[in-house]
């Protein structure tokens, strides 16, 4: 339990426990519960309007823009996280405070030519 | 070369035919949805990876970047394309897929012999001294001070990105286009309009979809009951058959 | 923990870059915060002042030779000379899309996200276009003098994206013929991703290689390792395709015609000047700053390339009948004149290189410029059979597309003639004299196609629908203007600029 991968071995456990509990609650269920199959209940709706022919449904291409500007933050995340490590180095200090800041500014001059069109309102 | 551990070299056997089998699954499956998920596996799989080989900085952004907001990009233009479209499979060039697969056969043969070559008996250098102070502070301690000014330029790249999303996919409204609740009530209330929602399927229609339409009493469609953008469609038999719920 | 700091930085050299990037910046807040009406009255003079200014501060700092950021920026000579000949093209860019008069609107789409062809499509073709273009052609400037400047890999790749990304949304939001517009981007931007997956793969093999990103280290290395090294090698050819690609050399210009004719006019001009004289200035830094101690082994295949690029382009010419496409053909073998200055790997061939390239984007500038002026009915008349006649019909315009025509041929006293004299002397210089050889044909096969239009434009009888020359507006006269004094004054007394070049010809690190 130590080394370099020591230290992922908790997360490792962590992961496998969670595997197990999934696992264990599913089968308990399969295995408990009374199960009596009939075709009406596989269809959509047992009872209400009938669905109409295809199960998918083009997606608006305005809503591309909520996607874009979540990976505009998530990029940025990733430059915050190596930052945040190093931000309170010795002689480092304000000049790594600036750097984030012109970035983030920039970035959020993005966000805010979103929200002046409009992007951010849900109607 | 360094030696490998045996937690690496398990995670390595467990993780490597996923990868493998997700990007083989990728390659595969019928749904372009299905595609998808199985590159997602792949990818985690690589990020995993990427961590157990002391690289934790490159298998966060794999997991963050990759896995969480291109691949939510990937479905997304899935959905907008179709999930159901597929290329044409008239070729404009002739021969053009044959030389296509012809030439990225050799490309790839080239470029991993020349690897191979080229990697084969390199011993991994410098790994320890530079990841001593940690992969992620050494990392950010090079972004933030030789690669300063690529980094500042960076967010010049991304808010292009943001500019070229909004012009390229958000309509804008100019005030007085957008219609108000005043003007769709009086609308809606105009001489020649129908207020009333379209009509149901009505008593003697055979189902209650709203692809159905309304049937009058001599059998005909009730065009009221119609919209545009639902297309009207004949129920099968065995559709229009009684379900069974009622009976145990 | 150890203390970090952050390396100097000269600001005065990078002020030039910094103004550029500041004016996109603005632009963008300008985009968000003034009234629609008030937008194009206040973006055009913005990017001006900033591109002007930027060319203020670049001759400031024209003695310049340092190396700034922790040697990620080299601001050096032929830096300092193509950042001042991209702002300078980039002006006479700016001058293009700003034209308002010819077109009611401008050349660019209100609103590019309604679909083609649709009722709102029609109703939106009165408006005034989209004024988002200008902070994008600050920020794809910016790119340009950054990739110009850029010394080590990872700053270049980052600029070539910065770059590369406005051009290709630049080149969908063409008022006219919108599907055709958006199809070259697609086009440009699938292409143009890949050859950045290229460039990207031949940084990390070459980063594997050398353990730096930085040309001087990478030098070094490669001097050191001697010529047996795969992944050296994978690593060169792997950057020039992403380079080469930029450049639209052969066998990676398959884009280039299909691009230039469907992206707004303005657009195609810029890049063809700006876009082509930023690439070179890549390639340039590249080929001479890293990798010259080990030419022979990359420069037969390079050699290579230069001529198919001279022969593909010119023969391709001849067999145009658009006239995008014929220019876009004829910078195709324009790209492969140039290179051969590039790989005369001397410091005559660096000068003739940059004057070049600062000679054809003027020239290529003021045809583009014709181009938007000849319309009817639907837009830019580009087919040349439309053409027939128009010397007749409007001796002004038919006279000065001539003399850029010629000027495109090589005739003395045009900048074509000065400037193909540059790079083929320094060529003949360094030995080069296939290269050489094969240019002269190539250009005497390429006048052709040119004189075909002059001879067309003159000879042939107007035809009913022959298109009219549109008065052009106050911008579109000025870019025209400076087109014309650039090309005929850089063919009379090519001396100051040549001279310049020369004494800017010599890269540090």
């Amino acid at each position: 339990m130590d080394g370099y991968l020591g230290g992922y071995a908790s997360l490792g456990l962590l992961l496998i426990a969670a595997a197990l509990l999934f696992v264990v609650a599913f089968g308990a269920n399969r295995l408990l519960s009374p199960r009596n199959p009939s075709g009406a209940k596989t269809t959509t709706y047992e009872c209400g309007i009938d669905p109409v022919p295809g199960d998918w449904a083009q997606a608006q291409i305005r809503y591309y823009v909520f996607a874009y500007l979540y990976v505009l933050f998530a990029v940025e995340s990733v430059f915050l996280f190596p930052w945040a490590m190093v931000f309170d180095r010795p002689g480092f200090g304000v000049v790594t405070l600036v750097e984030m800041g012109v970035f983030i500014a920039v970035l959020a001059l993005g966000l805010l030519y979103a929200w002046r069109k409009g992007v951010l309102r849900w109607t | 070369m360094a030696d490998v551990t045996t937690g690496e070299q398990i995670v390595f056997w467990i993780l490597a035919p996923v990868a493998l089998g997700g990007a083989i699954g990728m390659v595969a499956a019928r749904n372009a949805v299905h595609s998808a998920l199985f590159l997602v596996c792949t990818m985690l799989s690589l990020g995993v990876f990427y961590v157990v080989q002391a690289g934790a900085f490159i298998g966060v952004v794999q997991v963050i970047v990759y896995t969480g907001a291109i691949m939510m990009l990937f479905l997304f233009v899935l959905m907008l394309v179709g999930r159901d479209a597929s290329d044409s499979l008239i070729e404009v060039l002739r021969g053009q897929r044959m030389a296509a697969i012809v030439l990225g056969i050799g490309f790839a043969g080239l470029t991993a012999t020349g690897l191979a070559r080229g990697l084969g008996e390199v011993e991994t250098e410098g790994l320890e001294a530079v990841n001593a102070v940690g992969n992620v502070p050494a990392i950010a301690a090079e972004l933030f001070t030789h690669y300063v000014f690529a980094f500042e330029i960076t967010s010049a790249l991304l808010i292009t990105a943001a500019l070229g999303a909004m012009v390229l996919a958000h309509i804008e409204r100019r005030k007085g286009e957008r219609l108000t609740q005043r003007e769709r009530s009086r609308a809606r209330f105009a001489p020649g309009n129908y207020p009333a929602p379209k009509a149901g399927p009505g008593v003697f229609a055979t189902s209650d979809s709203v692809a159905t339409p309304a049937l009058l009493p001599d059998r005909t469609i009730a065009e009221r009951s119609l919209t545009d953008v639902v297309r009207i469609r004949e129920l099968t038999a065995a559709e229009a058959r009684p379900k069974g719920t009622d009976r145990r | 923990m150890e203390e970090l700091h952050l390396p100097p930085i000269d600001y005065a050299a990078i002020a030039p870059l910094l103004l550029v990037f500041g004016a996109g910046c603005v632009g963008v807040l300008v985009e968000a915060f003034v009234p629609r009406a008030w937008r194009y009255r206040v973006q055009v003079p913005l990017l001006l002042a900033g591109l002007v200014a930027a060319l203020i501060a670049l001759i400031s700092v024209a003695d310049k030779r340092v190396s700034t950021a922790g040697g990620a920026l080299a601001i050096d000579g032929p830096a300092l000379f193509l950042q001042g000949g991209l702002v300078a093209l980039g002006i006479v860019s700016v001058l293009l899309i700003a034209e308002r008069r010819v077109e009611r609107g401008g050349a660019f789409v209100a609103q590019a996200s309604v679909v083609a062809g649709t009722d709102s499509d029609r109703r939106q073709s009165s408006q005034p276009g989209a004024t988002e273009v200008y902070p994008l052609t600050a920020f794809a400037l910016g790119g340009m003098m950054l990739f110009c400047a850029a010394n080590d890999l990872v700053t270049m790749f980052v600029a070539l994206e910065v770059f590369s990304l406005p051009l290709y949304l630049l080149c969908a939001l063409a008022r006219r013929r919108r599907l055709l517009s958006q199809e070259a981007s697609v086009k440009y931007f699938l292409l143009g991703a890949f050859s950045s997956a290229f460039f990207l793969y031949g940084v990390a093999l070459l980063y594997g290689f050398a353990g730096t990103m930085s040309f001087t280290g990478l030098r070094e290395a490669a001097a050191e390792a001697g010529s047996e090294d795969t992944l050296l090698f994978l690593g060169i050819a792997m950057l020039s395709v992403g380079l080469l690609f930029k450049a639209a050399m052969v066998p990676f210009h398959v884009w280039t015609p299909d691009v230039y004719q469907g992206a707004p006019t303005p657009v195609t001009g810029m890049m063809a000047a700006c876009t082509k004289l930023a690439a070179f200035g890549g390639i340039l830094r590249v080929f001479t700053v890293g990798f010259a101690d080990i030419n022979l082994d990359w420069e037969p295949i390079l050699i290579a390339v230069a001529i198919a690029t001279m022969l593909v382009g010119a023969v391709m010419a001849v067999t145009q009948t658009d006239i995008k496409r014929l220019l876009a053909y004829s910078s195709i073998a324009n790209a492969g004149y140039v290179f051969t200055g590039v790989l005369a790997l001397s410091e005559e061939g660096v000068a003739g290189t940059m004057f070049y390239l600062v000679a054809y984007g003027f020239t290529v500038l003021a045809a583009f410029a014709v181009v938007t002026l000849v319309r009817d009915a639907d837009g830019e008349a580009t087919h040349l059979s439309r053409w027939a006649g128009l010397g007749r019909r409007s001796p002004l315009f038919a006279g000065l597309f001539t003399v850029l025509m010629l000027a495109f041929a090589g005739i003395p006293l045009t900048s074509g003639f000065t400037s193909k004299f540059a790079v083929f002397s320094a060529a003949l210089g360094a030995d080069q004299v296939t290269l050489v050889i094969v240019g002269l044909i190539s250009s005497a096969v390429l006048a052709f196609p040119y004189l075909r239009v002059v001879v067309l434009m003159y000879l042939s009888e107007p035809a009913e629908d022959t298109p009219t020359v549109s008065l052009p507006g106050v911008f579109t006269s000025l870019a025209l203007v400076i087109g014309l004094v650039a090309t005929i004054g850089l063919g009379v007394v090519p001396g100051p600029v040549l001279e310049l070049a020369e004494q800017a010809s010599s890269f540090i690190g």
